[in-house]
């Protein structure tokens, strides 16, 4: 059999193939793979010489059933939440992500109890329900967040579906600025969990097989608070130019707001915004704002400030984080009596 | 008068070979399966890797096709093929294509176009390049020798779940 000459046919044949590739690329896939319950069929191919005619044969057909996987990722959200000792209904932010090939449905399950670990100075107590569904996908526990109802509710994914999951805890009084307590969320497959490998047959999505996977089919994500108590002080004085070089308040007077404001405790204020509206029957004097002497536009563009006029005219002021060692903050502005 | 004698002869020959095909059902019998290792744990303590049906394949799993054929006719069969689509879902394993007596060549093109692994090229966004084990979408298991009566032969390949 020539099989020299074959292959030299084929590699001048391979100039082809380069064409031709976009329509063979192998089938996009997503990130759980192949789908569950997706059948795929192979059948092979013989040619052969029989008294000098090639004839052609297919095998029988073999047909595999992809099988559901059972796998699930649970991230945790939010950074470490800055909380009040005593605050309540603080929200720590979670995504479910059905990381099998099939849909599938969750158990949510939350745990606060971490006070025994290294570190930990406290338990969040959870409220009654403490697991929300981030139905309005703000982030954070609002009026529209559906409470979980375990067996009820469970989220229902599609393949690499997600959803977002708030724990809504409230923090024990007593505690002391550095004091951190943990919150975890647990979900688990509903069709069954346990060792990769594990197979639950005919469970699955349309009656096919399911087989746990990595993950274990649950897995839990752990989310902190800190305790950062903060005293603000803001001090809000005036002073009035009037037209004629005295200081009376009255129409066309000028007055000078200064606020001041400086962290009276130990922690952070983190991302502090001064918001002050200007007085009825005054107009704020244009491109007057200042932080510490420096000039602040009244365009809500790129620097620390702005004049907010979408309902009532309001000097904005982002501090950003602010402690003790920060010194004192000076806002100041100027209005103009009507 | 020559060119018509020549014509004929092959025809009969064709109506030959369709008849001793039909009669014996083939003269080359090709099954082919699909199996996926098993890691079965004895009481002892050992464990073995075994092949099973693959009934439950899930995505990262690789599985293992099997293509057997035999000569079952009385007369020795000549240059026989097997080719073998590379099912879209699935990932040709590197290096995994096997079949004693065979020269085995592959394709990134559907099976228009055979070729050995370092032969084949791609273009991607434009650009060509070397084609690795994952374009794979055929492979084609060439068997060097006449298959005689009787005779049987096999080729193999792995493929990983997508």
């Amino acid at each position: 059999m020539p099989i020299t000459c074959f292959l030299r046919r084929f590699r001048a044949a391979s100039a082809l193939a380069v064409l031709a590739l976009p329509l063979f690329g192998p089938a996009s896939a997503n990130a759980a793979g192949t789908l569950a319950g997706t059948d795929i069929s192979n059948t092979a191919v013989v040619t052969f010489d029989v008294a000098g005619t090639t004839l052609t044969r297919d095998s029988n057909t073999v047909t595999l059933t992809v099988a559901e996987t059972l796998d699930v990722a649970v991230v945790v959200q939010s950074t470490q939440q800055s909380v009040d000792s005593g605050a309540v209904g603080q929200e720590l932010l979670f995504t479910v992500t059905n990381t099998g090939n099939g849909s599938e449905s969750f158990l949510l399950n939350f745990d606060n109890d971490f006070v025994a670990d290294p570190g930990v100075d406290f338990n969040p107590v959870g409220q009654t329900p403490a697991i929300y569904f981030d139905t309005d996908g703000s982030g954070d526990f609002s009026a529209g967040d559906v409470a979980y109802n375990a067996g009820v509710n469970d989220p229902v994914l599609a393949a690499d579906a997600s959803v977002g999951i708030l724990i809504v805890n409230d923090i024990p009084a007593g505690l002391v600025n550095g004091n951190i307590g943990r919150s975890a969320l647990l979900a688990t497959a509903n069709t069954g969990s346990g060792a990769g490998g594990t197979a639950f047959a005919g469970q699955g999505t349309g009656g096919v097989d399911a087989v746990v996977g990595a993950s274990g089919g649950t897995q839990t994500a752990t989310g902190e608070y800190i305790v950062s108590e903060v005293t603000l002080n803001a001090n809000k004085s005036a002073s009035i130019a009037d037209p004629f070089g005295g200081s009376q308040p009255v129409p066309g007077a000028t007055i000078t707001y200064t606020i001041a404001i400086d962290v009276a405790s130990a922690g952070t204020a983190v991302g502090a915004v001064v918001r002050d509206a200007i007085p009825a029957n005054t107009t704020y004097v244009a491109n007057s704002l200042s932080l510490n002497g420096a000039a602040l536009s009244d365009a809500a563009d790129g620097d620390a400030g702005e004049l907010d006029t979408a309902t009532v005219p309001t000097v904005v002021v982002r501090l950003g984080d602010v402690t003790q060692a920060s010194g004192t903050q000076t806002i100041q502005f100027d209005v103009v009596i009507l | 008068m020559k060119t018509l004698t020549k014509t004929l002869t092959v025809a009969a020959f064709g109506l030959l070979a369709t008849a001793s095909y039909a009669d014996d059902d083939g003269r080359l019998e090709i099954r082919t399966v699909v199996q996926k290792e098993a890691k079965i744990e004895a009481d002892d303590g050992t464990s073995r890797v075994e092949l099973v049906a693959a009934d439950a394949v899930v995505p990262g799993e690789e599985v293992i096709y099997t293509v057997t054929y035999t000569n079952v006719s009385a007369e020795p069969t000549d240059n026989i093929v097997i080719s073998n689509p590379i099912p879209a879902q699935l990932t040709y394993v590197h290096g995994s294509a096997f079949g004693p007596g065979t020269t085995i060549s592959f394709s990134v093109d559907g099976g228009q176009t055979y070729g050995s692994p370092e032969t084949l090229v791609v273009v991607e966004n434009g650009l060509e390049r070397a084609a690795t084990s994952a374009d794979f979408t055929n492979i084609r298991w060439e068997v060097a020798n006449v298959l005689t009566a009787g005779q049987r032969g096999f080729a193999r390949f792995r493929a990983r779940l997508n």
